[in-house]
């Protein structure tokens, strides 16, 4: 019932970057790469590199003289071959054919749903491209044309798939997979989609009995466990607005797990399954609504940080 | 970004967690999420103060105080009389449209007219706290007026909260510069200002400015300090404004919904017990920054307002 107060915290200063082992080594690896700009960290207006051997990609673009390539955005030089590009840390989405997104409907027009990916445009989804209940390959009828507000209405959070893009730039999704759909049972994160990381499935069950699906896009959910197989899905539960009864147990786990990965975004962590386990289990210290707390969020990446640096050193 | 729509299950969800005391992330129904306060970071204003709750909300306040004619054109004369003795206060408050997309172009029109409204009839009511009476300098003729102008920079629920807050304390970082009055004879007074920076004083009252607490009804509980998303399952929303000593100084009720009428008295009582913590808690805090400030200030190391630069 008590309200917390605190005073704000000086930025770190940015000068120790030789971190000196016990016997006063430094490490030369991180050196070298440091005189070669690549995955060197840019600000808008850097001078990346003044050689004008390079072509310039996006994010970059010649001084006045036509001597150096500068930084137009704030993120990681990213070279190949001959083409420089600077990678922005926090940007919009911009998806690849494939990718899983976490969408929420916003319109609902004729024949298609508008959906926004939080990118630069609401993605569409055609009508033709969900399932129907009735049967996966059932032809859509006049009668679904109007009442598609019956599959998916307006603020309604789905799973979807990158399907490809119009030729204006606005992209399509579509839900041809029993997996992708409506999503219940949990709650929605956001985070930067820089963080989310590409791998080969985005659907992960965690130790802790909760679901958590990684959107590309930016946005997570994290939802009670649905143990039930895919085949035994009913095509007409797929859309019905009723979640299943939560017990206070999944409830906390469930917030637990979405306050470390608002932890893991705040400071800037990759998000993945095994990122958020090691998260999950550094977080049960603190009772689940003071991982809201700075310091907590501090400890929690801070041993996450710990343990991904242990793994790595076994390889 | 704060979304402006939400999914049925979604709300469902927020319903059924608030109704077993657990919210979607792991509060109770009567906690705050941190806040993170700071004072004075703006040096041409008179008063300043910024707040941020968890890690969303952000709303800076500066306080100036100018000299101004008594506005007592079109009043009957028994107020006019009273109010020529009286300073005023001006309130303005802005939702940039940084803060979230709803905000953007005439978006936040309404909701700035609102919270405006809602301030200034805190501040300029007779609950308001501040000493008007000590702001006149001639009585019918000058006077300071105290411009409150509020920032919301970012949002991420609860601003009415933050809001009373930040003013709370910027006001409690105001000083006053001093006027010097010259009796000329014949009823001719004139004043000046004094040069001196240190015989401004810190305004008077700031410690009755009241606080207030937004109470959300979702389902048939109450929460204290929402998301965007719990507000959006909100039904209706009362803003309780608590002073220090427990008393209630303005109520205001806005959304849709209805309110019955134990719940009413229930929520009224909580948002004062509510209030009345979050007062002591902030003059603590308050307190303790200004005594830091003067360690530092006697020890003659550097003071710095670390401002926008600050890392969290």
């Amino acid at each position: 019932m008590s309200i917390h107060f605190l005073f704000p915290k000086p930025a770190f200063s940015a000068g120790n970057n030789d971190q000196k082992d016990q016997d006063g080594d430094v490490d030369m690896f991180v050196r070298a790469q440091r005189d070669n700009f690549e995955s060197k960290v840019v600000t808008p207006g850097q001078v990346i590199t003044a050689d004008t051997q390079y072509m310039r990609g996006h994010g970059t673009y010649l001084n006045e003289e036509e001597s150096s390539h500068i930084s137009s955005v704030a993120g990681v030089v990213e070279r190949v071959n001959k083409l420089i590009t600077v990678r922005p840390l926090h940007t919009r989405y911009t998806g690849n054919i494939g990718d899983l997104v976490i969408g929420r409907i916003t319109e609902v027009t004729n024949k298609r749903w508008k959906v926004d990916i939080n990118s630069r445009q609401d993605a569409v989804l055609l009508l033709s491209a969900i399932n129907l209940p009735g049967g996966v390959q059932r032809r859509k009828t006049e009668a679904d044309e109007l009442q598609m507000r019956k599959f998916f209405a307006e603020g309604d959070l789905l799973a979807a798939e990158f399907q490809g893009s119009f030729n204006d730039g606005s992209t399509s999704l579509h839900t041809r997979n029993l997996k992708y759909g409506k999503l219940r049972n949990g709650s929605l994160i956001v985070v930067p989609p820089a963080l989310v990381q590409r791998c080969k499935t985005h659907f992960h069950t965690l130790s802790c009995g909760v679901d958590v699906t990684l959107g590309l896009n930016g946005y997570i959910w994290v939802s009670k466990h649905s143990s039930k197989n895919l085949d035994e899905l009913d095509p007409e539960a797929i859309y019905s607005n009723d979640n299943e009864p939560v017990d206070r147990s999944t409830r906390e786990t469930i917030a637990r797990v979405c306050n470390c990965i608002n932890a893991l975004s705040r400071h800037f962590m990759c998000i993945t399954d095994t990122i958020i386990a090691y998260a999950y289990e550094a977080s049960l210290k603190y009772p689940v609504k003071d991982l809201l707390k700075l310091e907590a969020m501090e400890f929690v990446t801070t041993e996450v940080r710990h343990k991904l640096s242990v793994v790595r050193s076994i390889y | 970004m704060a979304p402006v729509l939400i999914s049925a299950l979604e709300a469902d969800y927020i319903l059924k967690g608030i109704d077993d005391n657990l919210r979607a992330d792991g509060r109770g129904r009567l906690d705050y999420r941190e806040v993170i306060l700071e004072t004075g970071l703006i040096t041409q204003a008179h008063g300043s103060a910024r707040c941020r709750l968890g890690e969303g909300t952000d709303v800076l306040v500066g306080v100036k105080v100018d000299i101004g004619t008594v506005d007592i054109d079109g009043t009957e004369e028994e107020v006019a009389t009273v109010k020529a003795k009286r300073g005023r206060v001006v309130c303005n408050v802005e939702c940039s449209p940084i803060a979230s997309q709803q905000f953007a172009g005439r978006g936040a029109d309404d909701i700035n007219n609102e919270l405006t409204q809602m301030m200034s009839r805190v501040l300029n009511g007779p609950q308001g706290g501040l000493n008007l009476e000590k702001l006149c300098i001639i009585p019918g003729k000058a006077c300071w007026i105290v411009y409150i102008d509020a920032l919301v920079l970012d949002y991420a629920g609860n601003i009415v909260d933050t809001m009373f807050m930040t003013t709370r304390a910027a006001l409690f970082n105001t000083q006053v510069p001093k006027a010097i009055i010259h009796d000329l004879g014949d009823g001719e007074v004139e004043f000046d200002l004094s040069e001196d920076v240190e015989e401004w004083e810190r305004i008077e009252g700031w410690e009755h400015v009241p606080i207030s607490v937004t109470l959300n009804k979702i389902g048939s509980r109450h929460i204290v300090d929402a998301t965007p998303l719990e507000e959006l399952t909100t039904e209706a929303k009362l803003h309780v404004m608590v002073n220090r000593n427990g008393k209630i100084c303005g109520i205001q009720k806005s959304g849709s919904g209805s309110i019955e009428h134990s719940l009413l008295n229930e929520m009224v009582q909580t948002g004062r017990s509510l209030g009345q913590n979050l007062i002591i808690s902030l003059d603590k805090m308050l307190l303790q920054e200004e005594y830091d400030i003067n360690e530092k200030r006697m020890r003659n190391k550097p003071v710095e307002k670390l401002g926008f630069f600050a890392a969290t």
